[in-house]
């Protein structure tokens, strides 16, 4: 049996030169919100060309309108996120800066900064408010290297989790297509994942990997149908999923075309019908009320 | 020859992997696809079969949890021990797949699509490697003689292709699959940021969105179709190269 002592491979968080976070507590006990208050903590996933950036970008402005403090989490190192939320500045200082080589190839976050400090410092700021850290841009040749960003995310948003005075903030993810990363735990600070698909075979099954995925490290998953055009459309995402699907956004040319240019939807395609699906799902999110869509 | 395929997430890498696996093989050569997601669904499109391709075993899964008794002790026999057979005589191998949490560094361990594509012997026949998605992964595409880099005209799409095509280009020829075209300002924005490589244009095409809906091969459902018609001429072009290059 190939187990858990005998990996002939180090695990990334021996790099890091942390406990896994999975071996941490991450729920704050405690913690008490009236009804509709809880801060949302989503990471939005799912197969490539399904529509992770536009959803997570509109919905952390949504949110951010509805008065809510937001962090945006773009993990992809080619930022798609920024482009949905209708920003394009880089950080200045770059989150590089953030932490420190040590001995054994490993990287610390530098003294004093914590993941508050890092937030303030490192994130920029997108309209509507919405606070963006990115891990930032893979460049050409690899120079300046991503990886002391790639490090300086990941364990700033290992501190989330627990920092104090984050605690009231919305928090919204956006991960690189496929399930890298959810399945190395590159969003502790959900308790949320938001599988997005659209009515492929690819897309779906993609969804059912990365629901098996969130049922293991003990995730909540919602399942939202992208591109939906037929009614038959949510019913075989949910079939090829084994999932219910909570919420549809229907097949839109004003998604295409923005996404076509680089531009946020919310601006430049406000009435748009995917923009007020993408609203009524933050509305259900909010009041914990998604029901599904297959069964009404 | 070693053929790697790379571009943005939902671009159409697979589609075009497979499609181009499955006619080279058609036209008399030996392939061996590859697929290097770590989301493999590149059996879809060669034809396997959705659910069939959701099962398939992956080598790092096979050795990790001891499927095999016998010591796998060269990459061809990872081909022989791991590989399944797709239809015209392709063999399809998976280099890993996620399936568990905190499974450990993936770019360690020996089996990375790298060094699979790095160990593989070409000569005589043709891999056909299906990259994940995203830039990160044409690290990988070293050993290859030529990237096939999809791009769909989006800005997104876009960007992450010219920076694929400017990183591969060092130790690679580069060919460019301008996808899902609808006009020529589709081909002029591609061409813009990646005219100095060569160009083929594959046009939006309901026959190949029909076989993503229904997991099939596009080269099954509609050969004849203008977006299939042209990634054979793909193929065709890259198989015109020396089978021992």
């Amino acid at each position: 049996m190939a187990g858990q002592a005998s990996a002939p491979y180090p695990r990334f968080w021996k790099t890091v030169g942390r406990r896994p976070a999975s071996r941490r507590s991450r729920a704050r006990p405690g913690e008490r919100w009236a009804p509709g208050e809880r801060p949302l903590r989503l990471v939005v996933v799912g197969k490539g060309g399904a529509g992770k950036s536009v959803l997570a970008g509109t919905m952390a402005r949504l949110l951010a309108r509805r008065g809510r403090r937001v962090l945006a989490l773009d993990t992809d190192t080619m930022p798609g996120m920024a482009r949905s939320l209708g920003t394009t500045s880089p950080a200045q200082p770059p989150l590089a800066d953030a932490v420190e080589a040590v001995e054994n190839g490993c990287w610390r976050l530098r003294k004093g900064i914590g993941p508050v400090r890092a937030v303030q410092r490192f994130s920029t700021l997108a309209p509507d408010g919405v606070r963006v850290l990115e891990v930032g841009d893979q460049v050409v040749g690899g120079d300046p290297p991503i990886t002391p960003s790639v490090q300086a995310f990941y364990q700033v948003i290992h501190g989330l989790p627990g920092a104090t005075a984050l605690r009231a903030w919305t928090m919204i993810g956006d991960h690189p297509a496929g399930p890298r990363q959810t399945a190395h735990d590159w969003a502790p600070y959900a308790d949320t994942l938001l599988v997005v698909a659209e009515p492929t075979w690819k897309s779906a099954l993609t969804a059912r990997r990365l629901a098996e995925l969130a049922d293991a490290r003990g995730t909540a998953v919602t399942a939202v149908a992208t591109k939906v055009s037929d009614p038959g459309d949510a019913r075989f995402v949910e079939k090829v999923m084994g999932r219910p699907v909570a919420a549809t956004v229907p097949l839109d040319e004003a998604v295409a075309a923005t996404d076509r240019r680089g531009v946020a939807l919310l601006d430049h395609a406000p009435a748009a019908p995917a923009v007020a699906a993408i609203d009524d799902l933050v509305d259900g999110l909010i009041a914990g009320r998604l029901t599904p869509v297959v069964a009404r | 020859m070693k053929i790697a395929v790379a571009g943005k997430g939902g671009a159409g890498k697979t589609t075009v992997s497979g499609t181009i696996a499955r006619e080279l093989a058609r036209t008399g050569r030996s392939v061996l696809a590859l697929d290097a997601d770590t989301n493999p669904m590149l059996g879809i499109s060669l034809g396997v079969g959705p659910e069939e391709t959701y099962r398939l075993l992956s080598v790092r899964q096979g050795i990790d949890e001891d499927e095999v008794e016998q010591h796998v002790h060269s990459a061809e026999a990872l081909v022989e021990t791991f590989g399944t057979d797709a239809p015209d005589g392709v063999r399809l191998l998976v280099g890993m797949r996620e399936t568990k949490v905190d499974p450990g560094c993936v770019c360690c361990g020996g089996i990375t699509p790298k060094q699979l594509l790095a160990d593989l012997d070409a000569d005589g026949r043709t891999i056909v490697c299906d990259l994940e998605a995203g830039m990160g992964a044409i690290v990988h595409a070293g050993a290859a003689d030529v990237v096939v880099v999809v791009a769909e005209p989006s800005v997104k799409s876009i960007d992450v292709a010219r920076r694929t095509a400017a990183t591969a280009a060092a130790d690679a020829e580069v060919i460019v699959v301008a996808n899902r075209v609808q006009s020529e300002a589709d081909i002029e924005a591609i061409r813009a940021a990646l005219g100095e490589h060569e160009l083929f244009v594959v046009p939006e095409d309901d026959a190949i969105a029909r076989a993503d809906r229904e997991g099939r091969a596009p080269i099954d459902l509609d050969p004849g179709s203008p977006g299939v018609g042209a990634l054979l001429k793909l193929a065709e072009r890259l198989g015109r190269r020396p089978v021992y290059a």
